[in-house]
Formats: structure tokens, sequence, C-alpha cells
């Protein structure tokens, strides 16, 4: 692996970073903290400065709930929402119904995407997604809370996360909480919550002790967990899935922990038994570890070296920590780190399916626009095809979530294959030369137009293709690329012919004449970059 | 090509890559059968673009219009006594020797005045009209893809397979060609350099030792791999070793463009079309050089494209590939009559096309333009020939396609002319009369429609009724009930308030009944 760029040593300072502010380090930060960036954001970030932009992007605002549009939906009216509504006494009807819910909550998230703002929250919200990696279950207001509680938690304390999610509806019925009890103890999720979701699992130095907790552990994890049911589930009467506490169900001894957690006893304490024991665990650095290399592999590098675990994820943690396990302050950290703008670390990723889906979306300023239902049709083709390619957002392929994000050595590479990266092309080229995205009988396309308008110079086809480079790659491209792209821009003629058609095009708004060429050029450049391996990472 | 394959591909769409994108083919589904199979699947057509619009006035002079050439453009206006003669009246600029040699040996074809009503003076626009063939219409396909979505229903899924192992088009370069844009991809496949078929990204990604690096040469390595044409092209290129490299200044960039084409041709490729382009023809200024009008930019220009084209010619030649093989040039428009003074020309109308090969079926269609005595501010060349009927006679002539699917490419009603036929005896014609039209046959175009189509038939002084009926038979439109005279009609259709779909176009006659597909967007 690499151990140094072209330009000299990495750099693995945590120190506040200092040195140049451009496009490219902004681009950088909004590539990695949003789905897909505008020129007009970069331009803004530049602007603003590293500690704003830090500070703007790490935010969280609440979401509106998705929305009924299916016809199979059979209790709550289209247009409204159904995360608090019953479903029909029948049971052919609940199953209908269960299925509009469940597309109408995948159109929503993929909305969610599409329509963010300048904030980290759905990247958030997919990186503890991945983190957690719950498959839907068979009530979607239980998956609608479930995705509610990573938006909510994503940039706060972590121990609470941990908490409310132990106790999850969702969680409870995925990893089989719901039926771990006094008489038949399931220790499902006690072994997830110490070796995916706090600790992490360590290697084997012993028998059955995984350096940060033991098989014990686990046991002990299960038993402290029993009594918690979920009621409402797919209820004709209970318009909210709960979880509840039920005493008789709940082990009452008390549960001895391995060294790793001190030999920590811990007595009945009933329905808050769970807080206590994820407090003991949280006394483990190793927790922080854990999350701060998570974190890190998401944000920043998949390659964990030495020297990263040595001088970065140390850091990490100890804020985390010193900041009582809240993580707003470590990503404040890591996002103005020198580290995080070295040049090492920049295009490191190969694009998730969907980050490569709404880099173009998001970075032309497209939304369908058109209604509920035909914007949610389109939306649910957007869902199939990050599905298509590898990223179902509701069914991560295991309870590790998604390989690319932990699967050593290849990491992000293992998101494209010769085939995966064919239907890739087939998506961009059927935004570029073909006919968009279909829903109800309408087609989106790309805002080609506003794009264009919004780019710093758009008359001038230099600069629209630098432009061009600056949104869609982390690394720009090379001249004989610019060049390249230039003439498709340009069609082959001299820059002024450029620059007479958009000025025409301006001089004649809202003629298809005129902007129509326009919007084709743009799209053929797009087309071709699209196809670029420098646009598939970030 | 092979025409009987409509049905087997059809049932392909359904096949293989991911059910969503198959879910949006319903566009190129509904097409008409024709299965008659051609023996001129293996022609080629070598295409042109003279990128910028050329100035036809300087290209192919009108030698009888000297007197007031002169008035019109005296400071670009090539000396009468250097002008190549090809007839009395009409010469070639005097770089273009190669092209007056074929010429000479009957190999090079001109057409003079090819233009479109209205002409557009944008070059972005009139590009678009150009490649698509269409001018009111979205140029949303080209006028090859629409022939070869025809042809290749569902493509590009199934596509390559055993019968179809190489790209219907090949377009020299980096991109592809608009005039191979097809309804679900575009037909053409980009190739710079045939025996580096796999260096597409042009130059960009390197393994620096980065991360980054890596994944870029990990993309690369994966692009390639997702290049289904690659190796048939590399394959064919390196067996094209009848191919002459003496025959070509390989320092002129279309004649090495060219020798590709020829190496490829010669190695076996199943390609139809090749598409190069030549940059540069804009020629507002210094169009010719301050001390010579023979000399400059366009002169470069035109010898370059004549060198390269006659070079190829004699090498298709003497590998004895001659009788399929055709080349044509276009330009999105001409320039202006008069001259500006800037020792340039401002973009115009129309301007003669060159065909090239062994099959031409005439030397020089057309008149020469008349130029008058008085400059007539931005006064163009007006339209003789409409370049849709250019396409369209090729379509006829040299693939072979019947009329009635060569008008359903269209909008306008198309006029055949015997161009590019020569080479044709022997091979089957499935249409006896020039425009392929009898009494039992009735041709509706433009086919799909959106807003308003037309039905082409012929009747013999009766009366006639035209109705339009849905798929479940039941009349929709009543569009003709009256008398009509001997010969060939176009009765207009409204059909703008049909909702979308496949629909049957019926004429009654004295004489008999015709039907004819009608597809509503």
């Amino acid at each position: 692996m690499p151990d140094q760029n072209q330009n000299g040593p990495i750099n693995y300072s945590m120190a506040p970073y200092t040195g140049a502010w451009t496009k490219a380090e902004a681009g950088h930060l909004l590539r990695r903290t949003l789905f897909g960036p505008t020129n007009q954001q970069i331009l803004t970030a530049v602007s603003d400065g590293m500690a704003t932009t830090v500070s703007n992007l790490l935010q969280v605002p609440a979401m509106a709930p998705p929305l009924t549009f299916h016809p199979d939906e059979g209790v709550t009216a289209f247009g409204n929402t159904w995360i608090n509504d019953v479903y029909p006494s029948n049971a052919t009807d609940a199953t209908a119904t269960l299925g509009a819910r469940n597309i109408s909550l995948a159109a929503w998230l993929m909305k969610g995407i599409n329509e963010e703002q300048f904030d980290i929250s759905q990247k958030m919200i997919l990186f503890w997604q991945n983190h957690f990696a719950a498959i839907a279950v068979s009530d979607a207001r239980a998956t609608y809370d479930y995705v509610e509680l990573l938006r909510q938690h994503s940039l706060g304390n972590f121990r609470q996360f941990v908490k409310d999610m132990t106790i999850n509806p969702m969680m409870l019925l995925f990893l089989n909480g719901a039926t771990n009890t006094l008489y038949s103890p399931n220790e499902n999720y006690a072994r997830e919550l110490l070796e995916l979701y706090t600790v992490g699992k360590g290697p084997q130095i012993g028998p059955g002790d995984y350096t940060n907790y033991t098989e014990d552990d686990v046991a002990a994890g299960a038993k402290i967990l029993t009594g918690y049911l979920v009621d409402g589930l797919g209820s004709d009467t209970i318009t909210t899935v709960t979880s509840n506490y039920t005493a008789i169900l709940h082990d009452t001894s008390t549960k001895t922990l391995s060294y790793h957690f001190g030999n920590a006893t811990i007595p009945n304490n009933g329905a808050n038994e769970y807080s206590d024991y994820i407090d003991i665990i949280f006394q483990q650095n190793a927790v922080a570890e854990h999350i701060s290399r998570k974190l890190y592999r998401y944000f920043v590098n998949y390659d964990l070296t030495t020297d990263v675990e040595t001088n970065v994820i140390p850091i990490m943690a100890a804020t985390m920590i010193a900041n009582n396990y809240e993580i707003l302050p470590v990503l404040t950290e890591l996002f103005s780190s020198e580290h995080f703008y070295d040049v090492s670390v920049r295009g490191a990723l190969i694009k998730s399916p969907l980050e490569m889906i709404f880099s173009m979306f998001n970075s032309t300023e497209s939304i369908p626009g058109f209604d509920l239902l035909t914007d949610s049709e389109m939306y649910l083709v957007l869902y199939q095809f990050a599905t298509v390619m590898g990223q179902a957002y509701m069914e991560p392929p295991s309870v590790s979530g998604w390989p690319a994000y932990y699967q050593t050595p290849a990491f992000s590479q293992l998101w494209v294959n010769s085939a995966v990266l064919k239907t890739r092309f087939q998506v961009s080229d059927f935004m570029t030369l073909l006919t968009g995205v279909p829903g109800n009988g309408n087609n989106w396309k790309f805002n080609t137009l506003t794009f264009l308008d919004n780019l710093s110079l758009p008359a001038d086809a230099p600069t629209v293709i630098d432009d061009i480079a600056d949104v869609f790659t982390p690394k720009g491209l090379s001249s004989t690329q610019k060049l390249l792209l230039k003439a498709v821009l340009t069609n082959g003629l001299p820059d002024f012919e450029w620059t007479l058609q958009y000025n025409e095009y301006l001089a004649n708004p809202g003629d298809p004449t005129y902007s129509d060429p326009v919007v084709q050029r743009v799209e053929l450049v797009l087309q071709q970059l699209f196809h670029m391996p420098e646009f598939q990472t970030i | 090509m092979k025409r009987r394959d409509f049905v087997r591909n059809l049932a392909l769409v359904s096949a293989g890559t991911p059910v969503l994108l198959n879910k949006m083919n319903v566009q190129s589904i509904g097409k008409k059968l024709f299965t008659v199979a051609k023996n001129n699947e293996d022609r080629v057509l070598v295409i042109i673009r003279m990128n910028g619009g050329n100035d036809g006035l300087n290209t192919v002079i009108p030698r009888d219009q000297y007197a007031n050439l002169t008035i019109q453009r005296n400071n670009v206006l090539i000396p009468e006594t250097d002008v190549l003669e090809l007839t009395t009246e009409v010469g070639l600029h005097p770089k273009m020797t190669g092209m007056k040699t074929m010429f000479d040996s009957g190999s090079l074809g001109i057409i003079q005045n090819v233009g479109y009503p209205e002409q557009n003076r944008s070059h972005f626009r009139s590009m678009d009209i150009w490649t698509s063939g269409l001018i009111d219409s979205p140029a949303d396909t080209g006028w090859l893809g629409r022939h070869f979505d025809n042809e290749y229903p569902g493509y590009p899924n199934g596509y390559p397979n055993g019968t179809h192992p190489d790209p219907f088009a090949i377009s020299l370069g980096y991109e592809v060609s608009a005039t191979c844009q097809g309804l679900m991809a575009n037909f053409s496949h980009a190739v710079n350099d045939p025996f580096d078929v796999y260096n597409l990204s042009s130059g960009g990604a390197i393994n620096d030792g980065t991360y980054y690096g890596d994944h870029m040469e990990y993309l690369t390595t994966l692009i390639n791999q997702a290049n289904a044409y690659g190796q048939q092209v590399n394959d064919a290129a390196n067996a094209g070793t009848g191919s002459l490299a003496s025959l070509y200044d390989l320092t002129n960039p279309l004649a090495q463009q060219l020798r590709y084409v020829a190496q490829m041709i010669d190695g076996g490729l199943q390609t139809n079309v090749y598409i190069l382009n030549v940059n540069g023809f804009d020629t507002h200024n210094a169009q010719v050089s301050t001390t010579s009008t023979v000399e400059g930019d366009h002169a470069t220009l035109l010898e370059r494209i004549s060198d390269a084209v006659a070079s190829f010619q004699a090498d298709i030649e003497q590998m004895n590939h001659q009788e399929r093989v055709a080349g044509m040039t276009f330009s999105e428009f001409g320039r202006q009559i008069a001259s500006n003074a800037s020792l340039g020309t401002d973009h115009g109308d129309a301007a003669p096309m060159f065909l090239f090969g062994s099959c031409l079926n005439t030397n020089i269609m057309g008149n020469n333009p008349t130029v008058t005595d008085t400059i007539v501010n931005q006064a163009g060349i007006p339209l003789e020939y409409d370049f849709r009927d250019i396409y369209a006679s090729i379509l006829k002539d040299w693939f072979g396609v019947p009329t009635s699917e060569i008008q359903s490419f269209f909008e306008h009603t198309v006029q055949y002319y015997p161009i590019l036929g020569a080479c044709n005896v022997g091979i089957e014609e499935e249409d006896s009369t020039a425009i392929g039209l009898t009494v039992d046959k009735a041709i509706v175009y433009p086919n799909p429609a959106s807003t308003n189509a037309k039905i082409r038939f012929v009747a013999e002084n009766e009366w006639v009724k035209v109705d339009v009926f849905d798929i479940q038979h039941r009349k929709v439109l009543a569009v003709y009930d009256g008398n009509l005279s001997q010969g060939e009609h176009n009765i207009p259709m409204e059909i703008h308030e049909l909702p979308a779909g496949e629909y049957i176009v019926q004429i009654k006659k004295e004489s008999g009944l015709v039907h004819s597909k009608l597809v509503k967007l």
C-alpha cells in the first residue's frame, strides 16, 4: 500500500488544516460529506472557508415523513403519511398495504438523498445503516422508526444511540431480541452488540476470547437483554410499533462480565439493565477506536495502515471519549485535519452505487419535480438501479453491512466489476443520451440548463470543462481529457462558436431551437465524463 | 444486414441484462416486419464529416460563374487558371488533385447544392439536423440510428452475439456519432486506434502508486473488459494485412484514420458504417493566405481530404473491396456567396457533397449554383437537393433498405435519386418501382409519429376511403372519403388526439383493400 504520495510523505497530522483552501480542497470535503455537491456549493465553501463550511455541514435537519402514493395502500389516503396508521384487518389487504408502505419508504429514502441540503445528514444515515445494517421488517412503521432513529442520533451521543437501538423494535425483530427471554435466551443481538456495534471483534487471544470480549460476555449479555417484546406489529388497532419490557421474561440473576470489563457484575435492574450494561461496555476505549475506524474508512480511506492506527485513530478516539461519545466533535476534528486534506486520500475511494447515482443527479441540481406519484415512481427506479448495482438501501447483504466498507483488501473496489461497470455506464447513458428515468408516463432528465447556467462562466467552453472536472472528479482530469471534452462541447468547432451558441440561447429564453443544442452538447460531455474512471472515484 | 433476425432479436429483449433496464425498451418495440434477406449486408459506408461549414464555392467551383464570383468574393477566389478542370462548367480547388484523378476514373461523384429548406445557420442546430435527418422533430435519434433500430430492435441488449460479433458502426476518435444514435443506445463504437483499442480514456488515468492511481488502473482494466467490441476490432485491424501503407501520407490525420478503416475492412470486420471527422471548416477569417488564395487553412483541409480519400480508394481497389465500400462527405452548411473582409466567409446555406467509390451511378448531379452580379447581404446558395433524399437514396441503393421502411425514417415525402446502385446487378430488388409503391402498398410516414402523419399510396381514378382502426379493429379516425385521380397521393392524418399505441390504416379502393401499420407515440 502506498506510504507516500507524488509530492512527498503522507501527512497524518490531526492538527487543524491551514493550507490552501481552493475548489480542490472544498470539493474534496463536499464530495465526502454530500452525495453530489454543485459547483455553486463548492464555490460557497471556498468563500466561507473551512471552519464555517465544516460547521455548516455538520447538521442533521428533520425529514418530512414518507407519503402514501400507491393504490395498494388500504388505510392512509393518497398524499398522507402512514407512519402512525394501522393496517387493514383483512390479511390480503394488510399484505398489500405493507407492500405499498415499503415502496413508499424506498422512494422516500431516495428522495431524501436527492433533496439533500448543505449538510451531512444523508451520508450519516447511510453510514449508520451500514453500521447497524438491519433489514426491513414486516411492518414499515418499524422500519421508518428505525431510519428515523439513525437520523436523530447521526451526530449525537453514540452511547445513547446504542441504548436506543438495543430496544428499537426493528432491531429487536431483526436480531431476535424480541424472542430473547429468561426461558429461551437468544444471543444474536448480544453478540453483534459487541462484535460489530461497540467494542468490535479483535484477534482471538484465548479460548472464546476476542481481545475485547469473550463468549461468556455474549452469554451474559443475552441474559441482561432479556424481557423486551415488540407490540403492535402489523396491527389493525395499534397505530405504532413499540418495544415493551415484560418483567416475567427477564432474567433477574446477577450477571458477571469478563476481565475485559473489569469482571463487572450487573445485578438485576429490570427494564434499565440493558442501559447499565451498555454504560459498562462504553468504559472500554475500544468502542471509541472501533467507531473511529469505521468513520475513517467511510469518510477518509479504507486503508488502516500502521501510520493511521498510530497517528489518526487514537486522536479520533480520544476526542470521542473526551466528549462523552458525542460524534459531532470527532467529525469536526476529522474534517478540519491536515490528514483529511492530504492529497494521498483524495480519490482514494470508489463511489458506492448510491454515490455514483446521486453524484449525477445532485451535482446537476436535478430533481424530478412532477407530482407525488410520478416522482415516487422515478425514485423507485433509482432504488432499483442502486439495487442492481449492489446497494439496496434497506437490504444490506449481511449484518456486517456492505463488504465494500469492511472487506480487506479490495474494499471499495468491490463496488465494481466489469458487469457492474457496464450497468453504471448504461444508467449514465440513459440519463445523457436517452430518455431519462421513466415514471408515470413522464421522463426525468438532468436539469442540464440550470447546471450549465450555474457554472462559473457558462459561455466559455474551457471554463465549462474545468468546472465540470472540479465538480465530478476528485483529482481533476488530464489536459488531454479536457481537450477531448471541450471538443465534444464545441462539437469540434472553435471555442467562440460555443460562446455564440450559449449567448443565443440566453437571448432566446424558452426557445428549444437554441436551448436543445446546448443541452445536447453538455449531456454528451457528461456522457463521456461518466465513462471515465476518474468519475467513478471520490 | 440480416432482416430475418428481427423476430429472434425481439425475443432477446427480455433476456440477460437487468430487468429494470429492459422495462425501458418499450419504445423500440413495435416496428414493422420485413423478412426479405439481402445480399448487401457486407456493404460499408464511410462518412466524412467536414465540421464547421465547408465553403462549397471554393471547393467545387462553378467555372461558368467566374465573372460574378469576382464581384462577390474576389479576396478569396481561386484564380481561374489554377482551378482543376473536371468538366467545362465544373472545377475543383487546385489542391484537390487526388479527387480530380478519382473523378476522371469514375470513382468520385459530386452532388450540387445539398441542403434543406429554411437553413439554420447555427452550427449546433444545423449539425443536429444533418445527423438526425429530422428538421421539425427533436433530434433524439440519428438517421442511421433509426435504420439500425429497425434492423436490430432491442440493441444493445443481447449484443454482441454470435451472429453480430462486431460493432454496427465505428466512429473514429473518442466520441460516438450522433448519426448512429438509436432509441436505446448509440450504434457506433468509438475507436481511436484499432491497434490500441484499450486506450479508451484518452490518456487520463495512470497508476502513480497512490490509492487513487491504484483505482485508476483497476477501473481502466474493468472498462477494457466491459469494452465488448475491443478484441474484435483489434483482431480485425491486425488481420487487415492487405492494406498498403505506402499508398498513404500517414502524417495526414485523415489518411491515418482511413488507413485504419481499410485495415479493419480487409481484416473482415463486419461493421457497416465508419464515421470520420475533420474539424476546421469554420473559415470566418484567414480562409486563404494573405499572399495567395490557393494557399491557406481551407486549402490545407481540402488537400488533406482529397489526398486521404484518393489513397483510401486506391487501397480499397488494390485489395479488391471496391464493390462493397463507398463513401460520402457532409458539412452542416455551406458558406455565403460573398466573402468578408477578413479573407474568410460566413455561415451560408447549401453546398456540394462528395460521394466516392466504384459503384457510383453519377459523376455530377445537379447544376452549378447561379451567382449574381449583385452582392445580397448574407445570401447563401439555394438548395437543389434535400440532404435527406441523399440519405434515403444511399439507404436504398447501398444497403437495400425497402423504401417503405426508409420513408418511415423521415418527416418529408422522400424523393429517391439513383446514386450508388451501379454494383447492384444480381442483388434482389424488393421494390420494382422507383418509389417503391405499387397498387397494393401504402406507406405511413413518419412512423412512429406523434402529431401528424401522412399515408402515401397510388390510386387509379377511383373512389377511395381511408380510415384508421385500433388493434381491436374499432374505427378511431376517418381520414378521407372521396374520388382520387390516377397516381400517387399523400393524405395527411390528424392523429394528435389518438392515444399512443399501434393502429392500422385501411385504404379501401375499388381495386381492393390495402393496410399499413401506424405507431402513434
